[in-house]
């Protein structure tokens, strides 16, 4: 418990909690069925729309759309702590509007821009996804060669991009392209596409692990007006930075949210199960297995904490991003393998939320930079601070 | 109308809780504490009578800890229109109940909800106490409450049933746990929850002596559940009641 925490967020926690047991919990078998029997892992629209219903009439929309567009505009602070409490839940459900391209959006949209799709999107009118990889660049993005070429008062998009989540429920997508002479991270742009634009052509989609589905997206000389470049010319990779930080706050958010509910799990089992006439409770080898969990959870809230208060302060937040991603994950990872272990064949079992939540994690290892990528960005920096003799 | 809400903080429902090591009480240090359930009922009844427009204002109060005031703001975010924390540590049900009349008193309400009794002691007498105090009627085990300018009609929960009583106000009220189900405090209203007033009290101020009148001898935990036994008939069943449990 946060002795430090005032009384609106304190309140809004509670708000949240009771949102998450009362309206998602009691989803979760449904989900797990349905993930089990037809491998989709979406709430039907039955199920989704009386959920938004109640999101509107709580406020428990637009968390972070700035205020002067009706959203609430939450600190970096309240919002992940939100995102840790929804994520003790396997029902796939996000406050609306998804937020994370908002906060590029946000960052370099023109008034032009604001209007067409920062505020439908805030409403929660339309949706966006973002094409960043490509076949030959995923984990190194500045690889990319997707490319724009200006032609009279248009740019003309040809390319190949992978990977790309949400597409059939988008209405434009952020796309990063290539438009300058400059070498990997310079001279990529970001463009809005809207997805009925001629030769934006979804080329097949991808089944992931976990229930998830990706996309391959062709542009084939797809043709988009000046109006449609996001930020400045050349410059899309910061304000993509930026957007990709705050992403993996998200991330380290939601896994202390997952460890929390796997922890739980665990210590119930371990409370109640006995096997050779002994509790489970009483090995030490799942003792330390509930301490260790328990530790790191709270390190990882504490880091996730700490860089939100330093986001909030207007900090760049780029190195504790990465290692919040990357400990999150790891942590999640192995927690969740001792939990489903703990509860032998049941753990097996697609009737638990385990399994479901160990593929989710599995997967955030990959995306928003695989963890051996931010290994490497944290040693680099980490070694230019002390320099070197030759 | 104007209407008295009291409300106390407590260990949340959700906490397993336990026994302090010394048997004095139990632990709440670093423990989660919310509203006493019963007094979000109450809290909820009084904006549902405002809302329907025979109440005019609610002024939800505490006796507690300088921390109940997070309680307060929760009364507030639920549509209460000002607040009032009495600052007091431990206090009995009557001591309550003597700071309650105090400000019944001072802000003279027409009537007074209440939980029938607060989770962490059960003691289910501060409502009754208080009427007693004011010479009020009242009206407790509510599970419905009809209010007009003269009288609240309000349906107790009984053994065996339902009672309806007719009381004159000023009156008292308190709530069981079928009158209503609380609303949640929504986001915005938990924003403007901040800036809706709150007052602090000393008990003092009120001129009410809260010196305990009772000795707390012992606090420990419930013995432990018995596994049960699963019978093969009925005729077992019958016979371990009478020959075991002794109960026919
Ligand atoms: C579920 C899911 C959703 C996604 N959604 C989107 C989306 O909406 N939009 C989008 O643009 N992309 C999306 N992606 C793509 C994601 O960003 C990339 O998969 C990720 O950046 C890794 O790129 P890659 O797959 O090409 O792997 P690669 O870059 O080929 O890396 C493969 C592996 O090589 C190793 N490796 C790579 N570099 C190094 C290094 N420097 N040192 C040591 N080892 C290294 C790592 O183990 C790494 O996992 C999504 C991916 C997934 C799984
Ligand atoms: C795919 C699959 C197929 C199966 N097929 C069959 C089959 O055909 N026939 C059949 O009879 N069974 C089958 N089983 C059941 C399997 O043998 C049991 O699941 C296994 O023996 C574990 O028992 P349990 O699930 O009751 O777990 P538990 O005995 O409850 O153990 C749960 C966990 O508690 C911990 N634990 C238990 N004891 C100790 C200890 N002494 N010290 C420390 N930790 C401990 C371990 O982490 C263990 O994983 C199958 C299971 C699976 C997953």
């Amino acid at each position: 418990m946060d002795m430090m925490m005032n009384d609106e967020s304190r309140m809004l926690q509670d708000l949240v909690q009771r949102f998450v047991e009362r309206e998602l919990m009691p989803l979760e078998a449904a989900v797990l069925k349905r993930e089990a029997e037809t491998g989709s892992y979406r709430l039907l629209p039955e199920e989704e729309a009386p959920l938004l219903e109640k999101c509107r009439e709580l406020g428990l929309w637009g968390l972070d759309v700035p205020e002067e567009m009706g959203g609430v505009n939450l600190s970096a602070l309240d919002r992940l702590m939100v995102e840790e409490e929804v994520s003790r839940t396997i029902t796939p459900f996000e406050f609306p509007p998804d937020s994370p391209n908002l906060h590029m959006l946000k960052a370099v949209a023109t008034p032009e821009q604001r209007e067409k799709y920062m505020v439908p999107y805030a409403e929660g009118r339309m949706k966006s996804c973002i094409a960043i990889s490509e076949p030959g660049a995923g984990g190194d993005p500045a690889g990319m060669i997707t490319r724009a070429v200006k032609d009279g008062s248009d740019w003309v998009i040809n390319g190949r991009k992978i990977w790309v989540s949400r597409v059939p429920y988008c209405d434009f997508i952020i796309l990063m392209a290539r438009t300058g002479e400059g070498k990997r991270e310079e001279g990529v742009t970001a463009f809005i596409v809207e997805k009925d634009t001629p030769g934006f052509i979804i080329e097949r989609e991808i089944a992931m692990i976990g229930g998830k589905k990706t996309y391959e997206l062709v542009f084939e000389d797809c043709r988009v007006p000046e109006s449609q470049v996001l930020g400045e010319l050349g410059r899309g990779y910061a304000p993509m930075q930026l957007r990709l930080n705050i992403r993996r706050l998200q991330v380290g958010a939601r896994c202390v949210g997952i460890i929390g509910r796997a922890l739980e799990m665990m210590i119930d089992q371990a409370n109640n199960r006995a096997t050779f006439g002994v509790k489970l409770a009483d090995r030490q080898a799942i003792q330390w297995w509930i301490a260790d969990a328990g530790i790191r959870m709270h390190a990882l809230r504490l880091m996730v904490q700490a860089a939100a208060r330093t986001l909030d302060a207007g900090g760049d937040v780029r190195h504790e991003a990465s290692m919040i991603k990357v400990f999150a994950t790891e942590t999640a990872q192995e927690v969740l393998d001792q939990a489903m272990q703990c509860h032998g064949a049941m753990g097996m079992t697609r009737e638990l939320p385990l399994q479901l939540f160990y593929q989710q994690v599995r997967l955030m290892r990959i995306y928003e930079g695989p963890t051996e990528v931010h290994r490497m960005a944290i040693a680099r920096r980490m070694l230019k601070s002390r320099g070197s003799r030759s | 109308m104007k209407l008295l809400v009291p409300v106390k903080r407590v260990v949340d429902y959700n906490v397993k809780v336990r026994v302090k090591a010394d048997g004095t009480g139990v632990e709440t240090a670093n423990v989660k504490m919310s509203m006493n359930p019963f007094d979000e009922i109450a809290v909820e009844e009084a904006v549902r009578l405002k809302e329907k427009g025979t109440v005019t204002e609610i002024v939800a109060v505490t006796i507690g800890p300088a921390q109940a005031q997070e309680q307060l703001r929760t009364a507030l975010a639920m549509g209460a229109d000002r607040a009032i924390l009495v600052e007091a540590e431990g206090a009995e049900p009557l001591g309550v109940a003597k700071v309650l009349k105090a400000l019944v008193e001072r802000e003279q309400p027409q009537l007074v909800i209440l939980g029938k009794q607060a989770i962490d002691d059960d003691m289910n007498a501060t409502g009754q106490m208080l009427a007693a105090l004011l010479g009020w009627s009242q009206g407790t085990y509510a599970s419905k409450v009809e209010l007009s300018a003269d009288g609240a009609k309000v349906t107790r929960e009984v053994d065996g049933g339902l009672e309806t009583v007719q009381l004159k106000l000023p009156a008292i009220v308190t709530t069981d746990l079928r009158l209503n189900e609380p609303r949640y405090a929504s986001l915005p209203n938990i924003m403007k929850a901040r800036k809706k007033p709150l007052e602090t009290l000393k008990a003092a101020d009120l001129g009410v002596d809260l010196t305990p009148r009772l000795t707390v001898v012992k606090v420990e935990e419930p013995p432990k559940r018995q596994a049960g036994v699963k019978v093969g008939s009925v005729s077992e069943l019958v016979s371990k009641l009478k020959t075991e449990a002794k109960v026919i």
